[in-house]
C-alpha cells in the first residue's frame, strides 16, 4: 500500500522526477532539517511529551500556509478553540482574520467526557467533518493536535490501531498533507502502544524537553523521514517571540565566507602587530585574565568601527550598559555618541535568564535586524552560566557559525581565570573556529604588575609572535616593543631600568674606544716622531762617513803629488799598498779627477 | 438479581408520558452503523413505543451536523429530549443505552 502510494505521489509530481514532492513549513530551520520540508498528501507524525511544543510547530505550519494563501484545518483534541486562538496570538499570529476569510478553520474535537460509549464504533464522523469542510474550503492541509486523546476512547490497542491505520488511509487517499501530533510520555521514548504510529507515518519528528541545570531546553529529531534524505541530528530549538527556531549545526560550516579584507584595529601599532588589522568575517579571540584590557581592546575597535560608519552588535553578559559605558571613559573611549546615532547597539543579559538556544537565538536574530558588520561577545566565558560546558560550546559554535556566514566578523571575549592561562587560551575549546587570538596576560617583575600581549594565531596574515607590552592610557591603549634580552621579556619599570643600565653601559664603552683611539693616535705620533729622529741620526752618520772619507782622500791625493814632485818609483812600497786597495785608488782617481 | 429477573424488569420498564427525540448519527452502511440502527429499533420498540421520534443522520451526505452536534466517532445516538446525552457505538451494551436513557430505574 506504501508503494502503491508513492507511485501515486510521483505520478501527480512529474516535473519532481523521483523527488517527493514536499511543502516547505515556512519554520525557521526546520525546512533545512527536512531537506526541503514536510512531504506532500503524507503524513507526518510530531511525537513528544507535554509541553515540548508539538502545537505550536503544527500552529506555526498551518498559520504560515494560511497567511501565504492556503487554506488549512486545524484540528485539536485538547484545547478549547479560544484557548488556542490565544496561544497564536502571544506568538503574533492572529487566526482571526483568516478564520473570517475562510482560510483557516479551527475546530475543537471533543468528546464529551459524560458521553457514553456503548459498543463499537469508529472515526468516521470525523472523517465526514474534514472531508465536508475540506471540500468546501478547498484545504489540502490539517493538522490533527493530540491525537493520543482521542485513541483514549478506545479500549483495545487493536481497535486503536485500526482506526488509526483507518483515518491514515483515509487521509492518503483523499491527498491531505497532513500533522498528527501524539503526546508521549514523560520517559520520552516511543511507547510500543504507538509504535505502529512510527511504522505508519512518512515523516516522523520526535520534540523533546529537557532541564539540565535549571536551563530548559528544547530539541527536534526526525526519526524517519520515507523516501527522502534529512538532517538526522537532534537539534535544539526555542519557542522565541515568533515561533519555533531552529539552528541545524550540521548544516553549517560549509558557506562560510573566504576571509577578507584587513580592517584596523582602532589603533596603529596594534595593526603594526597584526600585519594591517583584523580580518573581515573572522573570529578574533581576546583572551586573558580580568583587568588585563580585553574589553578595552574590544571597544578601541568598536569605536573605530563606528567613526567609519559601520555597525557593531555588542553583547554583554558581564555588566549593564551603563557600565560598561562609563568604564569605558576611563580609557578614553567614549561610545555614547555611537548608541545616539544607531552604529552601535548594546545587548546585555544573564547568561543564566535564558537557555543557550534562546540566547543564541536572539542574538542571531538581533544581528540579522541590525544588519551589524561586527559583533562582541563579552565574555564566552560567562556562557557556561547558560547550562553546560557542552551547551556554551555549542552556543558559541554556532553563533560563530551563523556570523561568519554572513560576512559578520566576531570578538569574543574570554576570561581567563588563571594567573598562568596559557591552556586556558582556547576559551571552552573553541580554538579551532577561532582565526585571531591576542593573549592578555599579567607579568611580575621587580615588584610591578605590568601588561603583555602576543598575538599567537592569525590566520591568512603574518603577524609578530613576540609579547609586546600592552598599556592601558588615558588616552586608550597603547602597544609597545618589548625588551627581549637575556633574562627575557622586560616590562614597566624593569625594563626601563634595563633601558638606562643598557644605555649607560653604551656610554661607557664609547668612551672607551675613544680613549684607546687617542692612545693610539698619540702611539702612532710618537713612532713617527722617533723614526724621524733615527733617520735623522742615520744621515747624520751617513754625513760623519763621507765626510772623513773625503778628509782621507784629500790626504791621499796631496802624498801622491808629493811623491811624483820626489821621483818615486812605482814598485816603490807604498805605491804597491796603494794599488793593491781599488777603491782608494778609485777613490784617488776620483779625488784626482777633482 | 437473577438474570432472568432483570430480564423481566428491564421488559416493564416504560417510558412514561416522556417524549423521546432522538437523532442516531450514520456513516452510510457500514457494519456498526447497520447495526446500531437495529438495535435503536429494537430498543425503541421495546421500552419506547409511542414516545419516542427518531432522526437519522448519515454524517457522509451531512457533516455540518456532525460538526454542529460534536459527532466525531460513529455510531453516535444523541438524545435530545427529555434529558440530553451522547451515546458513542452501534448501541450493542444495552443495559447503558438505557441508563444514558434514564430508563433503568437507578441501576446501571
Amino acid at each position: 500500500m506504501i508503494t502503491n502510494t508513492y507511485k501515486k505521489q510521483t505520478k501527480r509530481s512529474p516535473t519532481m522526477g523521483n523527488e517527493l514532492p514536499k511543502a516547505a513549513t515556512g519554520i525557521l530551520g526546520l525546512d533545512e532539517v527536512l531537506n526541503g520540508g514536510i512531504p506532500v498528501g503524507r503524513t507526518t507524525l510530531v511525537s513528544g511529551g507535554p509541553g515540548t511544543g508539538k502545537s505550536v510547530l503544527g500552529l506555526e505550519l498551518l498559520y504560515r500556509a494560511a497567511v501565504a494563501g492556503q487554506p488549512v484545518i486545524y484540528v485539536t483534541f485538547e484545547e478549547r478553540p479560544e484557548a488556542v486562538r490565544q496561544n497564536a496570538l502571544t506568538l503574533g499570529w492572529d487566526t482571526k482574520p483568516l478564520e473570517r476569510s475562510g482560510k483557516f478553520f479551527l475546530m475543537e474535537a471533543r468528546v464529551d467526557p459524560e458521553s457514553v460509549l456503548s459498543g463499537a464504533f469508529n472515526l468516521k464522523g470525523l472523517m465526514a467533518i474534514i472531508d465536508g469542510k475540506a471540500k468546501a474550503m478547498g484545504a489540502s492541509l490539517i493538522v490533527i493536535d493530540a491525537l493520543d486523546v482521542l485513541l483514549r476512547l478506545f479500549s483495545d490497542p487493536a481497535k486503536e490501531r485500526n482506526e488509526l491505520y483507518a483515518l491514515h488511509d483515509w487521509l492518503l487517499d483523499h491527498s491531505m498533507t497532513a500533522i498528527l501530533t501524539v503526546k508521549l510520555s514523560k520517559t520520552g521514548n516511543v511507547s510500543s502502544r504507538y509504535e505502529f504510529l512510527d511504522f505508519m507515518a512518512d515523516c516522523v519528528m520526535i520534540l523533546d524537553q529537557r532541564v539540565v541545570e535549571q536551563i530548559t531546553t528544547r530539541r527536534i529529531r526526525v526519526i524517519k523521514y520515507r523516501g527522502s534524505d534529512f538532517a538526522r541530528n537532534e537539534y535544539p530549538f526555542v519557542i522565541g517571540r515568533n515561533g519555533i527556531e531552529i539552528i541545524p549545526v550540521s548544516t553549517f560550516g560549509l558557506q562560510h565566507q573566504a576571509l577578507g579584507k584587513k580592517v584596523s584595529s582602532g589603533h596603529k601599532r596594534l595593526d603594526t602587530v597584526l600585519d594591517g588589522g583584523y580580518r573581515r568575517a573572522s573570529c578574533v579571540l581576546i583572551t586573558g585574565p580580568a583587568g588585563t584590557g580585553k574589553t578595552t581592546i574590544a571597544c578601541t575597535f568598536v569605536r573605530a568601527a563606528c567613526q567609519r560608519g559601520e555597525k557593531t552588535l555588542y553583547v554583554n553578559f558581564e555588566e549593564s550598559q551603563e557600565a560598561m559605558l562609563s568604564g569605558m571613559l576611563s580609557p578614553g573611549i567614549d561610545l555614547r555618541p555611537y548608541m545616539q546615532n544607531g552604529k552601535l547597539q548594546i545587548l546585555t543579559a544573564m547568561p543564566e535568564s535564558m537557555g543557550a538556544e534562546e540566547h543564541l537565538i536572539r542574538l542571531i536574530r538581533a544581528v540579522k535586524t541590525f544588519k551589524s558588520d561586527y559583533i562582541v561577545v563579552d565574555a564566552i566565558s560567562s556562557c557556561r552560566r547558560m547550562g553546560t560546558e557542552q551547551d556554551a560550546f555549542e552556543f558559541i559554535m554556532r553563533l560563530v557559525n551563523a556570523c561568519k556566514e554572513q560576512g559578520v566578523t566576531v570578538f569574543l571575549i574570554n576570561q581567563a581565570t588563571g594567573f598562568t592561562e596559557e591552556q586556558e587560551i582556547s576559551g571552552v575549546g573553541i580554538s579551532s573556529m577561532v582565526d585571531t587570538v591576542i593573549a592578555l596576560r599579567y607579568i611580575d617583575i621587580g615588584g610591578e604588575v605590568n601588561r603583555m600581549m602576543l598575538v599567537m594565531k592569525a590566520r591568512g596574515s603574518k603577524h609578530s609572535n613576540q609579547y609586546r607590552e600592552f598599556l592601558i592610557t588615558d588616552n586608550g591603549i597603547d602597544v609597545v616593543d618589548v625588551y627581549v634580552g637575556e633574562g627575557g621579556v622586560l616590562t614597566g619599570a624593569a625594563r626601563q631600568e634595563q633601558e638606562v643600565k643598557e644605555t649607560t653601559e653604551r656610554l661607557l664603552k664609547q668612551q672607551e674606544i675613544e680613549r684607546k683611539e687617542k692612545e693610539l693616535a698619540q702611539m702612532r705620533a710618537t713612532i713617527e716622531v722617533e723614526s724621524a729622529r733615527q733617520q735623522e741620526a742615520l744621515l747624520t752618520a751617513e754625513l760623519e762617513v763621507e765626510q772623513l772619507k773625503l778628509e782621507r782622500d784629500i790626504l791621499a791625493n796631496g802624498q801622491n803629488k808629493r811623491g811624483i814632485m820626489r821621483g818615486e818609483d812605482a814598485d816603490s812600497e807604498r805605491l804597491q799598498s796603494a794599488s793593491a786597495r781599488p777603491k782608494p785608488k778609485a777613490a784617488r782617481q776620483r779625488g784626482g779627477g777633482k | 438479581m437473577s438474570k432472568v429477573a432483570k430480564k423481566a424488569k428491564s421488559k416493564e420498564i416504560k417510558a412514561e408520558g416522556k417524549k423521546y427525540i432522538l437523532r442516531l448519527f450514520i456513516a452510510g452502511d457500514e457494519p456498526n452503523s447497520k447495526q446500531a440502527r437495529e438495535n435503536l429499533e429494537k430498543l425503541c420498540e421495546t421500552h419506547l413505543k409511542g414516545h419516542y421520534k427518531v432522526e437519522i443522520v448519515d454524517v457522509l451526505e451531512d457533516f455540518k451536523a456532525a460538526l454542529e452536534n460534536d459527532i466525531l466517532l460513529t455510531p453516535a445516538l444523541l438524545v435530545v429530549a427529555p434529558e440530553p446525552a451522547t451515546i458513542f457505538g452501534n448501541l450493542s451494551e444495552k443495559e447503558k443505552v438505557l441508563a444514558a436513557l434514564g430508563l433503568t430505574g437507578g441501576e446501571v
